[in-house]
């Protein structure tokens, strides 16, 4: 059963950036699209994904179980129940915290190599 | 103000953007998505100014391209990707299982269907398409020779000079080989042994060279292995030497051939075979071959030889067609004082199958249009069954299905169905195969080869796969289309649903094609008609035949000869039952005859032109009594008696030299020139065909056998079935000399019915073909009535409950299935003028227009569909509007 989920979380691996923001601001709670692109601009990434882009994201990621839609629900500024809601489901959250930890191995290894500053302790 | 009427076009323009995306991700994301925009629009518009909002404008034009794009190709994509096939493949298997009548049915159909295109594009293959079994088969050529102004003699064969001629150093003709006509042989394994007859062929000793054929036992002869004066030798094709009991130490023992010794130096091996085509003398199985006993140079202007030529490796048909014509005008020079004679190429396999040719290319035609015709039922059959299953779609689809899922599960029924029908097909075409071959002319060239193997099999068996899923998209794609509401909406008005337009318009183009194939077969199976029906010029029936050759190694001299056959033909005419018996050195219909060029001094036919006086005919050489024996007709004076005068050499014409030469009748008496020899004429006669049953070949003289004949067809007329006089013609013979074998035991109509069964063939196939796509269009015809009474049960309730006849309502229905017939016609009908012209070669008194044949074919499949359409549509006859209408 381990065995499976773990095969089944580096099926997943790599994320595409989209995919990893979107887990990301999951993480901290239910969100929708644009929500998730707003987060992603406060991050300060260079390449804030378009809305097109966020949602066949979303679209997808539903169907592979990583995320999942909330119910509907007004948003807090404004009474409309257009937007789509979604929150992370337990696989995307494991999938997320193992490409975290994918990346992080990858940057420690590039400034092993040299390819990065030393970090500053 | 401005403000929101930006905003109010803003969102005129995302909803407008929307519709780039495929219509289920919109449903599902494009509220979403136009809001998310009309966010980003706020913020645009608190910031002020125009001009972002222009920028955000473009933006999201931009994205919605790409991102649509994306998502419209994604399903291939997710095609790909998803791995459930194992799961979709249980539940196809599951649903067939389910409905066991349809999974048969269809099954069934296609392994019918296939099979026969199986078989067909076996044929075709093997045939056509595969190269000869030879070393570098492309560079093999025939040469003949056409006579042009000397004589009618457009595929003549070579002389033994004109092999030479093609064997000195060229630049192009690397080799060349000569054959001479099939030679039967009485054969014996030593001295004394039972004698049997086999047919051999006398070679240059480089022809397996020239094929670049190596034996399996033994050698081949050797360059200077040619001429009498030396060693016999003999290579024996693989069939003979199973035939003596596929003894290996054959190699090197001494066998007889008409009593003279020859050494066996050589097996060939089992695949070789070497089938010489029509010219000269109709084509059959070698068993030995033997190398020429004379010597090419010997001049002898008359032919003899069938020409094989090997081009250098890499010389173009242009070339080698040119390097011939350089020789044969060496050879018109040297041999016809430049009179017009030429050599020509003919490639060796496009030599072969210059017969069988236009006959396979329309079976092959056929064939697809049927294959074709298969796909476009099943695409029927298909749509009648989603469109039952239209609610479970439909539910499933608004559970939650994914529409890729219902697509790719619709489209492997078909792919499924396809495979098996593929697979049954191939396999009973390996039945089919083996009957065509059985059936096939012993000359069809490459018949040997006609058999179903793995490349052929799998070509099947993928027709069959891409046949079922081309079939199963139109079904998939209307499948995918299907949405509760449409369904709802659909079942509201209680009409067709678009799946009823699409199986229309197939059951109208099955109908077109099964008129072209209809058509087609009612023209080839007229014309077949027609020759069964020709009068060969003789009465075939209850007449047996063998050949009897009497070797100037047993009979030296020509009146032991006589003597021999005046012996064997009065204990023949002895067989209880029989008749009467006489022989002849050619029998009809075997196309076997010699030409010789005859002239009739004094004859007021006469032009006075040399040349156009003489006329190259057919002499066959005859016995007493042939004429009635066969039951030839006598048209004037008399025929061969027993009772020879010495002094006169009595000849007969035909009535094709009678009306050249005598226009006015009186031929009797004249005196014929045969070279150096007078005849008499005694008689005039109907030609007994001898190439083709339906038309008159080359003129014929007959001429006595006496003057020279040594092997001799014999032929019986008898009261008893043909073939049990074998054994007493065997002993018969045996009594007056045990040395001769008595070969090529066969019924007249044995001989008929060969030189018909291309024809048959042919005929029998395509009118399978079109009685299937018959069967296949009324099939889906049936099947698009029936549903259709279903469908409109409660519109022809509600008629017949205001009032309507049952006979009216019977028309209404009716006419719909005529309306799709009449449509097929029309539609169909230029489709026979393109399938006529290339049926056009294969037809024999028959116009490829003949108003009559191609109006019984229309009528037939106007007959035919409209009773199909009439016993669904007597359902509607059964309708009780007041139960039916008070259920819904």
């Amino acid at each position: 059963m381990g065995v499976d989920r773990d095969r089944e979380i580096d099926k997943r691996m790599p994320l595409r950036r989209v995919e990893f923001h979107i887990l990301l601001s999951l993480a901290s709670g239910e969100r929708h699209g644009y929500g998730i692109i707003q987060d992603i601009e406060a991050r300060g990434e260079t390449s804030v994904p378009d809305v097109g882009t966020m949602y066949r994201a979303l679209a997808r990621m539903v169907e592979t179980g990583l995320i999942e839609a909330a119910a509907r629900r007004p948003a807090s500024d404004r009474g409309d129940e257009r937007r789509n809601y979604y929150r992370i489901t337990s696989a995307g959250m494991r999938v997320a915290r193992a490409e975290a930890r994918r990346l992080e191995l990858l940057t420690r290894a590039a400034r092993l190599g040299g390819l990065l500053p030393k970090e500053v302790k | 103000m401005m403000r929101s009427r930006m905003f109010y076009l803003s969102e005129r323009w995302f909803r407008l953007l929307q519709h780039l995306y495929p219509p289920d991700f919109r449903d599902e994301m494009g509220n979403a998505m136009v809001e998310a925009y009309l966010d980003r629009v706020r913020d645009a518009l608190k910031d002020g100014g125009t001009m972002p909002l222009v920028a955000l404008w473009v933006r999201a034009l931009i994205d919605s391209l790409r991102n649509g794009a994306a998502e419209r190709v994604r399903p291939a994509a997710a095609w790909r990707r998803a791995g459930a096939w194992g799961r979709d493949v249980e539940i196809v298997r599951r649903r067939l299982a389910r409905s066991p009548i349809f999974a048969a049915t269809t099954i069934g159909t296609l392994t019918i269907g296939l099979g026969m295109f199986a078989v067909v594009y076996t044929a075709v293959q093997k045939v056509l398409i595969d190269p000869m079994p030879y070393k570098d088969p492309g560079d093999l050529y025939y040469v003949w020779r056409d006579y042009g102004p000397i004589a009618d003699l457009q595929r003549g064969s070579l002389a033994g000079t004109d092999i030479l001629e093609m064997q000195k150093p060229n630049a192009v003709i690397e080799d060349a080989a000569g054959l001479q006509p099939f030679l039967g042989g009485i054969f014996a394994l030593r001295e004394g042994a039972e004698p049997m007859e086999i047919a051999v062929t006398r070679t240059s000793p480089n022809l397996f060279d020239l094929l670049g054929v190596a034996p399996a036992l033994g050698r081949s002869f050797a360059p200077d292995e040619i001429g009498r004066a030396r060693e016999q030798v003999m290579v024996l094709t693989h069939h003979l030497w199973t035939r003596l009991g596929a003894d290996a130490g054959i190699v090197g023992a001494n066998v007889r051939l008409q009593g003279r010794q020859f050494t066996v130096i050589g097996v060939l091996p089992p695949d070789f075979t070497f089938v010489r085509n029509e010219a000269a003398a109709s084509p059959q199985r070698v068993d030995a071959y033997i190398p020429l006993t004379v010597n090419l140079a010997e001049p002898d202007r008359r032919g003899g030889y069938a020409g094989l030529i090997r081009a250098r490796r890499g010389a173009s048909p242009g070339a080698v067609a040119a390097a011939v014509d350089l020789v044969g005008r060496a050879i018109d020079a040297r041999d016809f004082n430049s009179r017009g004679l030429k050599l020509y190429s003919v490639g060796l396999k496009a030599d072969v199958i210059s017969r069988i040719r236009p006959a396979l290319v329309v079976l092959g035609a056929a064939g697809l249009v049927l294959v074709f015709m298969l796909m476009l039922n099943l695409a029927s059959v298909l749509i009648a069954r989603s469109a039952q299953r239209e609610h479970e779609v439909a539910v499933s689809r608004a559970l939650g299905a994914n529409t890729i899922a219902i697509i790719r599960s619709t489209l492997l029924e078909g792919g499924l169905l396809g495979l098996a029908g593929g697979a049954l097909g191939a396999l009973a075409a390996i039945w089919g195969a083996r009957a065509l071959v059985a059936l096939a002319p012993l000359d069809l060239p490459r018949r040997e080869a006609i058999a179903i193997d793995l490349s052929i099999a799998a070509t099947v068996i993928a027709v069959g796969v891409l046949l079922g899923a081309l079939a199963a998209a139109p079904p998939a794609v209307w499948a995918a289309r299907t949405s509760l509401s449409s369904l709802l909406a659909g079942s509201a008005v209680r009409g067709g649903g678009g799946e009823g337009r699409l199986r229309r318009g197939l059951i109208v183009a099955q109908m077109a094609l099964s008129l072209v194939l209809l058509s087609s077969g009612a023209l080839v199976m007229r014309s077949f008609e027609r020759l069964l029906r020709a009068d060969p010029g003789f009465q075939p029936d209850g007449v047996f035949t063998v050949r009897v050759r009497c070797p100037p190694e047993f009979f030296p001299q020509m009146s032991d000869v006589i003597a021999f056959q005046d012996r064997v033909q009065r204990a023949l005419a002895a067989i209880p039952g029989v008749i009467g018996a006489s022989a002849a050195s050619a029998l009809p219909l075997t196309a076997n005859a010699l030409q010789t060029t005859i002239t009739i001094p004094g004859a007021p036919g006469n032009t006075g032109d040399a040349e156009q006086d003489k006329v190259l005919a057919d002499m066959i050489a005859v016995r007493a009594n042939y004429v009635e024996v066969m039951d030839m007709r006598l048209i004037a004076g008399r025929t061969f008696t027993e009772f020879r005068q010495n002094d006169v050499t009595e000849a007969m014409i035909d009535t094709a030299i009678a009306r050249r030469f005598f226009p006015d009748g009186n031929a009797i008496g004249a005196t014929i020139r045969l070279g150096a020899q007078s005849l008499t004429i005694i008689g005039v006669f109907n030609q007994a065909r001898l190439y083709d049953v339906h038309a008159d070949g080359r003129p014929q003289i007959l001429v006595r056998a006496e003057l020279g004949s040594r092997p001799l067809f014999y032929v019986m007329r008898t009261t008893r079935e043909p073939h049990s006089l074998l054994p007493e013609v065997q002993s018969a013979v045996h009594r007056i000399d045990p040395r001769v074998a008595v070969g090529d035991p066969r019924a007249m109509d044995d001989i008929v019915q060969a030189s018909l069964s291309p024809q048959a063939i042919g005929g029998a196939l395509i009118s399978a073909f079109a009685v299937g796509a018959l069967l296949l269009a009324a099939m889906g015809l049936f099947g698009v009535v029936s549903g259709s009474v279903t469908r409109r049960r409660h519109e022809l309730a509600i008629r017949l409950a205001l009032g309507a006849g049952h006979g009216r309502v019977l028309r209404l229905v009716l006419k719909e299935g005529a309306l799709l017939v009449m449509a097929g016609l029309l539609i169909g009908a230029p489709g026979i003028y393109i399938a006529n012209r290339m049926i056009r070669g294969l037809l024999v008194g028959v116009s490829p227009s003949d108003p009559l044949t191609l109006l019984a074919a229309a009528l037939g499949l106007l007959l035919v569909t409209m009773v199909t359409c009439y016993v669904p549509a007597r359902r509607a006859l059964r309708i009780e509007p007041a139960q039916l209408l008070r259920h819904e």
